[in-house]
């Protein structure tokens, strides 16, 4: 949603805060700019009469939100294989677990991390067009979708990792790094080109959220 | 909402060609006493839920306009977001729930007595969505109905 959208939808009462996408309250862990912006949303019930689109006046501008293929591999620096991988940050994602109270993004597929090489092979199956599958997959999830799930959980198992290896990398810095020097990062474009081969609406769809 | 300017030409077409509602008026309706006497609930469009829930599906027909409740004590580690955009920098969410769904916040102005109080359950939707009928006509006016039968006074909406 941008400013826009909210001229044209004549929200009631719209606070316009420019900030990236996804981050409609600001930068992540400062409660006082999150407390600011909420101030500033709820003081818009004061007024008498509407609509009413007030701008917040500090800004966030984006950076770059780095994509698959804007990125430029860097293939001396990975593991060749992505199970490799998983095995090798694993102590990291366990200690961004620890230090975060237990919170993490993981938790979409339904899949224990002991079976995660596993949902490698499926991966690395399924974009070269093999009939592929998983047992864990709950048969009212279509395997698309279940291939997103799994995907969306590495990717946080990954960035989860790197930030305790690197806890002061830029969000740039942390695609940069999943896209160009990965082995997952290398793997799931190809996932991306098989659904976008198929003349197939929700394989398109899928393949447009997982890997551009 | 990052301006327009800001944006890649590609990311810039998308949302200026987005199929938006346009709207000749607003709804407006007055809070009727102090939010500090208030019931606030919090709905978002981040395609978030409990871990468990059934995640949000990517449909090609113009998005999934379906909905989770989240009740409003559910642990920061038990909400997890699966919204089908890669359009948006997920590691903000991974480093802290509130950039996007305040609920720490919103506790602690429940504290501070700036709210009356935080509505027992949250809502949750996808972002999104280009075919807006079904969320017109079944999930949005579902969502209200439950809203208003919890006595909840006031909405803030929180979007991708």
């Amino acid at each position: 949603m941008v400013r826009e959208h909210a001229m044209a939808t004549k929200a009631p009462r719209a606070l316009f805060v420019p900030f990236p996408f996804g981050s409609a309250l600001g930068k992540p862990n400062d409660p006082i700019l999150q407390h600011r912006v909420l101030s500033a949303s709820l003081a818009l019930f004061e007024h008498q009469a509407g609509p009413v689109l007030e701008d917040f006046p500090e800004e966030e501008s984006p950076g770059p939100l780095l994509q698959a293929s804007a990125v430029r591999r860097r293939d001396n620096a990975v593991l060749s294989d992505p199970a490799d991988e998983v095995t090798a940050l694993r102590g990291c994602y366990e200690r961004w677990v620890e230090e975060h109270n237990g919170r993490t993004a993981v938790g979409l597929c339904g899949i224990p991390q002991r079976r995660w090489r596993g949902v490698i092979r499926f991966l690395e199956a399924y974009a070269h067009g093999e009939e592929s599958d998983m047992k864990e997959r709950l048969e009212t999830v279509s395997i698309p979708q279940f291939v997103r799930y799994c995907i969306d959980d590495l990717k946080a198992f990954y960035y989860e990792a790197r930030m305790v290896q690197q806890p002061k990398a830029t969000a740039e810095d942390l695609h940069a790094w999943f896209w160009g020097e990965t082995a997952l990062g290398q793997l799931i474009p190809t996932v991306a080109q098989r659904m976008h081969a198929a003349d197939d609406p929700t394989l398109k769809a899928v393949a447009y959220g997982i890997a551009r | 909402m990052p301006r327009l300017e800001t944006l890649s030409e590609v990311a810039r077409q998308v949302l200026v060609t987005f199929p938006c509602l346009v709207h000749e008026t607003a709804p407006w309706t007055p809070l009727h006493k102090p939010l500090a006497q208030s019931t606030l609930a919090l709905v978002t469009t981040a395609g978030l839920h409990r871990r468990g829930d059934v995640p949000f599906i990517t449909d090609p027909r113009g998005g999934d306009a379906s909905f989770r409740i989240i009740p409003a004590a559910t642990s920061a580690g038990d909400i997890l977001q699966s919204h089908a955009s890669i359009g948006f920098d997920h590691t903000a969410f991974y480093n802290d729930i509130n950039v996007t769904f305040p609920i720490d916040r919103l506790r602690e102005l429940q504290e501070r007595g700036v709210i009356g109080q935080l509505a027992s359950d949250a809502y949750s939707f996808m972002g999104a969505i280009r075919n807006p009928r079904r969320l017109q006509e079944e999930t949005g006016p579902e969502v209200a109905r439950q809203l208003k039968a919890a006595g909840v006074d006031a909405v803030l909406l929180t979007p991708t």
